[in-house]
């Protein structure tokens, strides 16, 4: 570290000063000491060294790890079935038998909290994976292409986002009814043109630069230009996109399950529970039922936010 | 200047037209509001009776063409639960929505943009370290949870009326508006001040404030002027977008708190079928937004001298 | 408005303008970069002092110093003065300084479209310049930013003053800059690179227009500069800075026929020039200007210098005089420089 002070981390004021004249870069790194690296290892272990620096985006990464583990085992460390009643023992408070208590049909919370997690991340990266899917490709048709193929996309992009995100969400799964699945497609449908709109600026922005003219001067095919040169610098800010839109699915599902719209009555979501909680359960002293849910969700978004956020920082160190 | 206007607001029309259209073919045609569903069973004479009188035995097409020409006149239908006129419901529920966005954007844009000046000209200070970290939290937390927080913690404390209330109960509009304000500002507010720090931080390294300090100005000036003007550029952009967007509607902070806006308005119809009522909210809703935007397109080319050339 | 701060020009004989032994040094991540080590001149009124170096070479971080624009921290002055008229500018408190600024110590940049406020009129910002330092109206000072872009050639000034800087070409602007740099008639003038970002034809004009109003009002004109060929006709004095120390100063003559430090012999072979009679290779300068974090042991030129020796090593070479009282270099091998020189340019 002190051998090879890395040169985008002192952009302090006393850099500006020294660097005088338009022929220096205020990024570029002395002499001699990038050097001998290999580019593609060199660059990814470069922006993971600076992940590994920010400890908010190393801890949000961890929890990401350990909710996608807990999601997957979820079947067997579930202490109960989540949809099990037991009327015999409704308003259990925390502990015992039930470490997170009961609901007001008797159902074990923690095991309910966990099939909501499973529910929460299969949507979240079902959503994102669906409109990384449809937004990327269709923005960068626009963006390489221009012209026609631009103005009809980005005229689709801005009827769709003049909708509202959730009401338009919500519209969409009460035409289609119930489920995960129509939860899905709404969300994708909503979620596509931020997407689109994101690779298609990007793409707009290196479509004219120097190095795409220089491709484009050997003779190289679109093809080759969009896939080789453009793409791997287009896709970062989508890359980052990515994990903020599992965060925002995840919040939707759980606002139309509150509202009561999206995944069926009885179905342990997070916002369904919270909903429950509040709204149907107002026994002093049950605060827990609303408490954990919510806990929940703020843990999984922030956690994916931290992620996003540390991954812009070690992605471009100009941008904090 | 007024070419951009012009061309400007043609593509606004387009899209809320666009917009509109699906909008009518999603709730009238593919959900029909008459048809029978699980318990509700309707007999095909009476579907046939209520689609006639509504007007929906008609083409789509004329049925929009109907629709839109209704609207001009401010004609916006009627409800179909209790037959009351769609306009004089959302002439109560709009000045509540109204009257929430507008506070809500004055908390954002007052904090929003002092805590990003403040963290950017004292950067790397104390402040600086506090504005990220709260903004951090505040764009990760979802801004439903922290509805049901408020709700669950602080109202019926102190001025803050009490949710669920009883109906007999009535709170003036100020202490009402509070909560659901405070909710919807803090995500906004957070994304403003980042926005707002690093915009600044990005201007005050130009050359041009270096020009001005060394002009004899004050740092009070170069910093509320000179940078000032140029930073405010992209944030005004996202305060004009979000002023759209919550006049649209806050769906979820209305419902939560039970405010008698057209967000819990609508929600209510989306659970009723009230087709006549959601076609009359989402419409409003997208002309909110795609006039804000259009708006800021226009505002924007009038703070950047560069663009308004081109 | 200039009162308080108004410098008695009447005072005790010392220079306009004198920096004496100044040191900058900024604290970074990786060691205290030296940005400024030890650097001494003074110019008066009148006189075009060029300061001529390499980007790093600290230049450009004296002329910031001079107006109090270096921030501190990072930035440190562990020595050194700069005194206008015999009054410490370092050790005058910042308000005193800021009435100074633009009133009697003025400066123009290199790129003149980011130095100018994009979203802001041309003529506003002059005008602005006028208002901060003297009381008057905003009808006044607008009338003499117009009298001003007029005096600096700028065609159609009544147009201009409403135009916004894109709308002005290159030496346009660069003009503008100068009109509202000179708005309050300065003392000094410092010009960092006011040249480097134009067509080399405006440059020409750009330097005779500061050379005409230098005349008209006997400003100070200190230009710094990384390009020998501008200073060459316009300066009176010059400086050769190095990693952040003078290795060379005289007159203009004085550096550009008898040059006695290896770095400036090296800057001349990299210079097409017209005046000699023998046509030779252009050899430029080997290398890179060092780090101003970890300067070279000894003279710091050494690890570029075709003249290095062993004697280079120990110790810092020191400014002292050779032939005559203005001519002064920090070279151990001078005299080496001098012949090498001599054999260069041919029977002279």
């Amino acid at each position: 570290m002190t051998t090879t002070p890395d040169p985008a981390d002192t952009t302090t004021s006393a850099q500006s000063v020294i660097v005088e004249s338009a022929h220096a870069d205020p990024f570029a790194p002395p002499e001699g000491e990038t050097k001998g690296k290999t580019k593609a290892r060199g660059q990814l272990a470069d922006i993971w060294r600076r992940f590994k620096r920010n400890k908010l985006a190393m801890v949000g990464l961890v929890v990401v790890g350990i909710l996608i583990v807990l999601a997957l085992v979820q079947p067997f460390i579930s202490p109960y079935d989540p949809y099990d009643q037991n009327l015999l023992n409704t308003l259990a408070s925390p502990g015992g038998d039930h470490i997170m208590g009961t609901d007001a049909l008797g159902r074990d919370l923690y095991s309910g909290l966990l099939y909501g997690l499973k529910l929460a991340l299969l949507v979240g990266v079902s959503t994102m994976l669906g409109s990384m899917f449809v937004g990327v490709a269709l923005g960068a048709l626009a963006g390489y292409r221009g012209r026609f193929s631009d103005g009809i996309i980005m005229r689709v992009t801005d009827i769709f986002l003049a909708f509202p995100y959730l009401i338009g969400a919500l519209l969409v799964v009460r035409t289609f009814g119930s489920g995960v699945t129509q939860v899905i497609i709404a969300l994708v449908v909503l979620g596509w043109p931020t997407a689109a709109r994101l690779m298609r600026g990007q793409m707009l922005a290196l479509r004219e630069s120097e190095y795409v003219e220089a491709a484009r001067s050997i003779g190289a095919s679109d093809w080759r230009i969009v896939t080789r040169h453009i793409m791997p610098n287009a896709i970062q800010p989508v890359f980052i996109y990515s994990f903020t839109s599992i965060g925002v699915a995840v919040v939707a599902m759980a606002s139309l399950a509150y509202l009561g719209v999206g995944v069926p009555p009885d179905t342990p979501e997070w916002g369904r529970l919270i909903n429950q909680g509040i709204e149907q359960v107002q026994v002093p002293g049950k605060d827990y039922l609303w408490i954990f849910p919510s806990l929940a969700i703020c843990i999984t978004t922030l956690a994916f936010a931290f992620v996003a956020d540390g991954l812009r920082d070690a992605l471009d160190p100009k941008l904090r | 200047m007024g070419k951009f206007v012009i061309r400007r607001a043609a593509q606004a029309i387009m899209v809320v037209i666009a917009a509109t259209m699906l909008l009518f073919l999603g709730l009238f045609v593919l959900g029909d509001p008459f048809a029978s569903t699980g318990d509700k069973v309707v007999p095909p004479a009476t579907q046939a009776i209520l689609r006639e009188k509504f007007g929906m035995d008609q083409s789509v097409p004329m049925q929009y063409l109907t629709y839109l020409g209704n609207l001009f006149t401010g004609d916006l239908g009627i409800d179909l639960n209790q037959r009351r006129p769609v306009a004089d419901m959302l002439g109560v529920a709009l000045p509540n929505s109204a009257r929430l966005a507008l506070i809500a954007i004055i908390i954002d844009i007052v904090i929003g943009v002092a805590a990003g000046i403040i963290a950017a000209v004292w950067r790397y200070s104390v402040w600086d370290v506090l504005v990220t970290i709260l903004t951090t939290l505040a764009i990760g937390l979802p801004t439903f949870v922290i509805g049901v927080w408020l709700r669950q913690t602080v109202s019926g404390f102190w001025i803050f009326p009490q949710v669920p209330r009883t109906f007999t109960e009535l709170a003036p509009w100020y202490t009402e508006v509070l909560l659901p304000a405070f909710t919807l500002a803090i995500v906004d507010a957070a994304f403003i001040a980042r926005l707002m720090r690093g915009s600044m931080l990005e201007v005050l390294r130009a050359d041009y404030i270096r020009t001005a300090r060394a002009k004899g100005l004050g740092e009070r000036t170069v910093i509320m002027k000179h940078a000032f003007r140029n930073s405010i550029i992209p944030v005004v952009t996202y305060i004009g977008i979000s002023i759209g967007v919550l006049l649209g509607g806050a769906i979820i902070t209305e419902t939560i708190f039970q405010y008698n806006g057209i967000g819990f308005l609508l929600y209510r119809s989306i659970l009723q079928q009230n087709q006549p009522v959601i076609m009359a909210i989402v419409t409003y809703a997208v002309l909110a937004y795609v006039a804000l935007s259009m708006i800021v397109d226009i505002l924007y080319a009038y703070l950047d001298p560069r663009i308004r050339l081109s | 408005m200039t009162g308080a701060a108004d410098i008695d020009l009447e005072g005790p004989p010392s220079a306009l303008l004198e920096v004496r032994d100044l040191r900058v040094h900024f604290k970074t991540d990786y060691g205290v970069v030296k940005a400024v080590d030890g650097v001494s001149w003074s110019v008066n009124e009148g006189e075009t002092l060029a300061i001529v170096g390499e980007s790093g070479s600290g230049k450009s971080v004296s002329a910031m110093t001079i107006l109090g624009l270096v921030p501190s921290p990072p930035a440190t002055f562990p020595s050194g003065d700069v005194f206008l008229r015999g009054r410490s500018l370092l050790k005058m408190p910042e308000k005193q300084q800021r009435k100074l600024r633009g009133s009697q110590i003025a400066m123009i940049f290199q790129d003149p479209l980011t130095a100018l406020n994009p979203v802001f009129k041309v003529g506003d910002q002059i005008a602005e310049m006028v208002r901060v330092h003297q009381d008057v109206s905003k009808h006044v000072a607008k009338k003499r930013a117009l009298d001003l872009l007029g005096e600096v050639g700028i065609p159609n000034p009544a147009v201009r003053l409403n135009q916004y800087p894109h709308e002005f070409s290159g030496g346009m602007r660069q003009r503008a800059m100068i009109a509202m740099a000179l708005a309050n008639d300065p003392h000094v003038l410092l010009a960092d690179e006011p040249t480097t970002a134009l067509d080399v034809t405006v440059q020409a004009q750009i330097m005779a227009l500061l050379e005409k109003l230098q005349d008209d009002r006997n400003t100070a004109i200190v230009l710094i500069t990384h390009d020998l060929g501008v200073v060459a006709s316009y300066a009176d004095r010059i400086n050769v800075m190095y990693a952040g120390r003078i290795v060379e100063s005289g007159t203009a003559d004085e550096i550009f026929y008898s040059p006695r430090h290896a770095y400036t012999y090296g800057l001349l072979s990299s210079l097409p020039r017209m005046d000699q009679q023998r046509q030779q290779r252009l050899q430029p300068i080997k290398g890179i200007p060092p780090s101003l974090a970890r300067v070279p042991q000894g003279c710091p030129f050494h690890p570029r210098c075709t003249f290095a020796t062993e004697a280079c090593l120990p110790e810092v070479p020191s400014l002292v005089s050779v032939d005559g009282e203005t001519h002064r270099a920090a070279c151990v091998h001078s005299d080496r420089v001098a012949m090498a020189f001599e054999d260069r340019v041919g029977a002279k």
